[in-house]
């Protein structure tokens, strides 16, 4: 009795020691496994982000360190200097080419694939290998070959009759050739696009058919607006992308000819590794950040006209 | 918890002694393949004298000078590293201190009386021996030979010889063959040649453009005349080939560009890009543009033990082997320019190792080129893709602007770099 009784006098004790440590340990064990990523969040994203802020207002050099405090001077020449001037021309066009465009084109192709067709999921693995592929180095030198002067497009061109086009020298076809590099990785925009049509309920187009609606009003009244959160989705992701570009014209062009495909994010590198310029080129950063922020803001605030959730009572 | 963070902190502190422990050396440089097999077997060879393990980095020059700047600017550069000679001026700390060490410190372990006084001053700065010079260079014309059979001339002598057969590669050989071909970085080199054979006067003089905006515009003038005649393909025709160098370029491989201006030490590259039936020959200097030897010889490249190095005297051995000694001297032959160690060049010259296109091509810079130059004139903000030159050139070519208006592009990009040195 007394052992048994002793125990149980102990144990309602114990159980709440151990409860309660228990919950510092987990707190603890939580915090611990979350500890890899806080510190490489912190290392790798969080200083550098903050430091480039405070580096954006001084004359800091990769070598020479930070000399002075330059207050606004960097962003004033962000956009006053006109190679910077420049940069910021060419990376909105580069954005408001890209974007449309391969939004259109994935959406297009998603909505081909999604008949019933014979053979459609090896469809979807080619169109989606692109994707896969990216915009990485290899893929960069290959289309500098296919559009080189005596490239295989060029070889096509005049075997067609055509008169053979310099992409890479002219100006406007050389923003055009890098433009078409990313519209060419739609794979990602594609599937998100594919798994959203699948979702659209089929009753929905008998009814409209019934009605006596045709299939260009289907899409534009029934599918669109039932898909516009993946549109959404796939605007915010596909801009940000495209502010973000460097590998394309870092490789095809060097951000020739004449500056014509400098964007913003090449600027960046060139300032602070090709002319130690790290202040200058933090600025530009900061300025193409911002820029982000806004366009995705306005996105965001745009999307109560035209995104429609299903759970909600109407529109946005 | 507190043991495993302990734990933690114990492995990352035995991982740091464990690479900070860690003996042998790092050694870097850019190249072909061929100097990458040559210097390999060279350290191969250390390796087995010595003992000592030697970690190599090499690739070819294309971002090579970005990424070595990140490494010197983060003090975590190699220990023995193959430089450019503008890198010595231009990778200096805020106090003015260098990122190299200076080699004078070690001069017990290496010969430097086996370099000329010429070179070892172009790598001193204030006073302290950053790099231990490899070879000199200057650029020179070369000629594909066959290419100037098929239109029927003989390589060019004279200026007047290379303006005429312009538009005779035009007519006899097609639209798309040029005697000449030129990059932007090319096309300046030239124009500083061509105005010191005119008017005998170092491009820049105690860190101001010794020339006037007039000058300059002459210099242009001169390189849109190439053009204009159909010596040098434009740039919008060398950018639509899609290469990233001259060597690279399936034009000069197939005779299409029938000549360059380049280092001497550049020549087995060039060479060796051309397909086969074509005969490279090195060219001359022009006589008929003015009556000075103008253009300049540099410092082709050197090699520096970092600030960083852990064993200085153990890399400035590698350096010693490598330039000095009879084995690393056979290994690496001309594979960085003639040789300047006196040891090294007549071990070379006595057993035959130097490709004969460099040596000559060499010797005939050497012999002609009086004139200085400042390691300014590649200063990045100048030399890069985006630079001043560059934008010069690219710019008069495309037609975006005028000569007088390239010409103030140069003369206030420049004067503005020279300034913030």
């Amino acid at each position: 009795m007394t052992k048994a009784g002793g125990a149980s006098a102990v144990r309602p004790d114990l159980r709440r020691r151990r409860k309660g440590l228990s919950k510092l340990e987990q707190g603890y064990m939580g915090f611990f496994l979350i500890l890899p990523w806080l510190i490489g969040f912190c290392v790798f994203k969080l200083y550098p982000f903050i430091s480039s802020l405070v580096y954006s207002f001084t004359d800091y050099d990769l070598f020479k360190g930070v000399q002075n405090f330059v207050g606004i001077q960097n962003y004033i020449d962000a956009f006053t200097k006109s190679k910077n001037v420049k940069a910021l021309q060419v990376t909105f066009a580069y954005a408001f080419m890209t974007v449309p465009l391969k939004l259109i084109f994935a959406l297009f192709i998603a909505y081909i694939l999604n008949f019933k067709i014979k053979g459609v999921g090896l469809f979807r693995t080619a169109y989606y290998v692109p994707s896969i592929l990216g915009g990485s180095v290899a893929i960069a030198v290959l289309w500098k070959a296919l559009f080189k002067s005596d490239g295989v497009v060029n070889t096509i061109l005049t075997m067609l009759g055509f008169e053979s086009i310099n992409f890479l020298a002219d100006k406007s076809w050389a923003l055009f050739i890098i433009c078409l590099l990313r519209v060419w990785q739609f794979g990602s925009a594609m599937v998100l696009f594919l798994a959203a049509l699948k979702g659209v309920p089929e009753d929905l187009y008998e009814a409209a058919s019934i009605d006596g609606a045709s299939k260009a009003r289907q899409f534009v009244s029934i599918t669109i607006p039932l898909i516009s959160p993946v549109i959404f989705y796939n605007l915010v992701t596909q801009l940000v992308q495209a502010f973000q570009e460097f590998n394309g014209p870092y490789i095809i062009t060097q951000g020739g000819p004449r500056n014509a495909t400098t964007l913003i994010s090449l600027i960046v590198y060139n300032t602070a590794f090709k002319d130690y310029k790290v202040g200058m080129s933090s600025a530009m950063a900061w300025v193409m950040f911002v820029i982000v922020m806004v366009l995705t803001l306005i996105s965001f605030a745009s999307q109560k006209k035209w995104v429609y959730y299903s759970d909600d009572d109407g529109r946005g | 918890m507190k043991k495993l963070v302990v734990c933690l902190l114990a492995v990352l502190l035995m991982a740091n002694a464990a690479l900070a422990m860690a003996d042998g050396l790092t050694f870097s440089w850019w190249g072909g393949d061929a100097r990458h097999e040559a210097t390999q077997a060279a350290v191969d060879a250390f390796k087995a004298a010595t003992g000592t393990e030697v970690t190599c980095t090499y690739s070819a020059w294309s971002g090579w000078e970005d990424k070595m700047s990140q490494y010197f600017a983060s003090d975590s550069a190699f220990d023995v590293n193959q430089v450019n000679w503008n890198w010595l001026f231009s990778f200096t700390n805020a106090d003015g201190s260098s990122k190299f060490y200076d080699i004078n410190e070690v001069a017990d372990v290496i010969d430097l009386s086996q370099f000329n006084e010429k070179a070892l001053a172009q790598c001193t700065v204030d006073g302290k021996l950053l790099a231990v010079p490899v070879s000199m260079t200057g650029r020179i014309f070369y000629w594909n030979k066959t290419t100037f059979e098929k239109a029927g001339l003989e390589t060019p002598k004279t200026l007047a010889d290379l303006m005429a057969a312009g538009p005779i590669f035009a007519e006899k050989l097609g639209d798309e063959c040029y005697p000449l071909a030129l990059g932007s970085y090319d096309k300046m080199i030239l124009m500083v040649h061509y105005l010191e054979c005119k008017y005998g006067k170092d491009w820049v003089v105690d860190g101001q453009l010794n020339y006037s905006l007039e000058e300059v515009e002459e210099g242009l003038a001169f390189i849109q005349s190439l053009e204009d005649a159909h010596v040098i393909p434009s740039a919008q025709t060398l950018t639509g080939d899609g290469a990233d160098s001259l060597d690279k370029n399936p034009k000069w491989m197939e005779g299409k560009y029938a000549g360059i201006w380049e280092w001497d030490s550049s020549a087995s590259k060039f060479e060796a890009a051309l397909n086969e039936g074509q005969e490279f020959i090195v060219g001359d200097y022009f006589t008929d543009i003015g009556e000075y030897q103008g253009g300049f010889t540099k410092v082709s490249m050197a090699l520096c033990i970092a600030n960083t190095a852990a064993d200085k005297k153990l890399a400035a051995s590698l350096i010693e082997f490598l330039l000095n000694s009879e084995e690393g001297a056979r290994l690496m032959n001309s594979q960085r320019g003639i040789p300047l160690s006196a040891k090294a060049n007549a071990l070379c010259q006595a057993e035959g190792l130097l490709n004969a296109r460099v040596a000559e091509a060499n010797a005939k810079v050497m012999a002609w080129c009086q004139n200085a130059l400042d390691p300014q004139f590649e200063a990045a903000a100048l030399k890069n893709s985006d630079g001043v030159y560059a934008d010069a050139m690219e710019g008069l070519s495309y037609g975006d602007y005028s000569i007088e208006e390239a010409a103030e592009v140069l003369v206030e990009g420049i004067t503005e770099v020279l300034e913030a040195a």
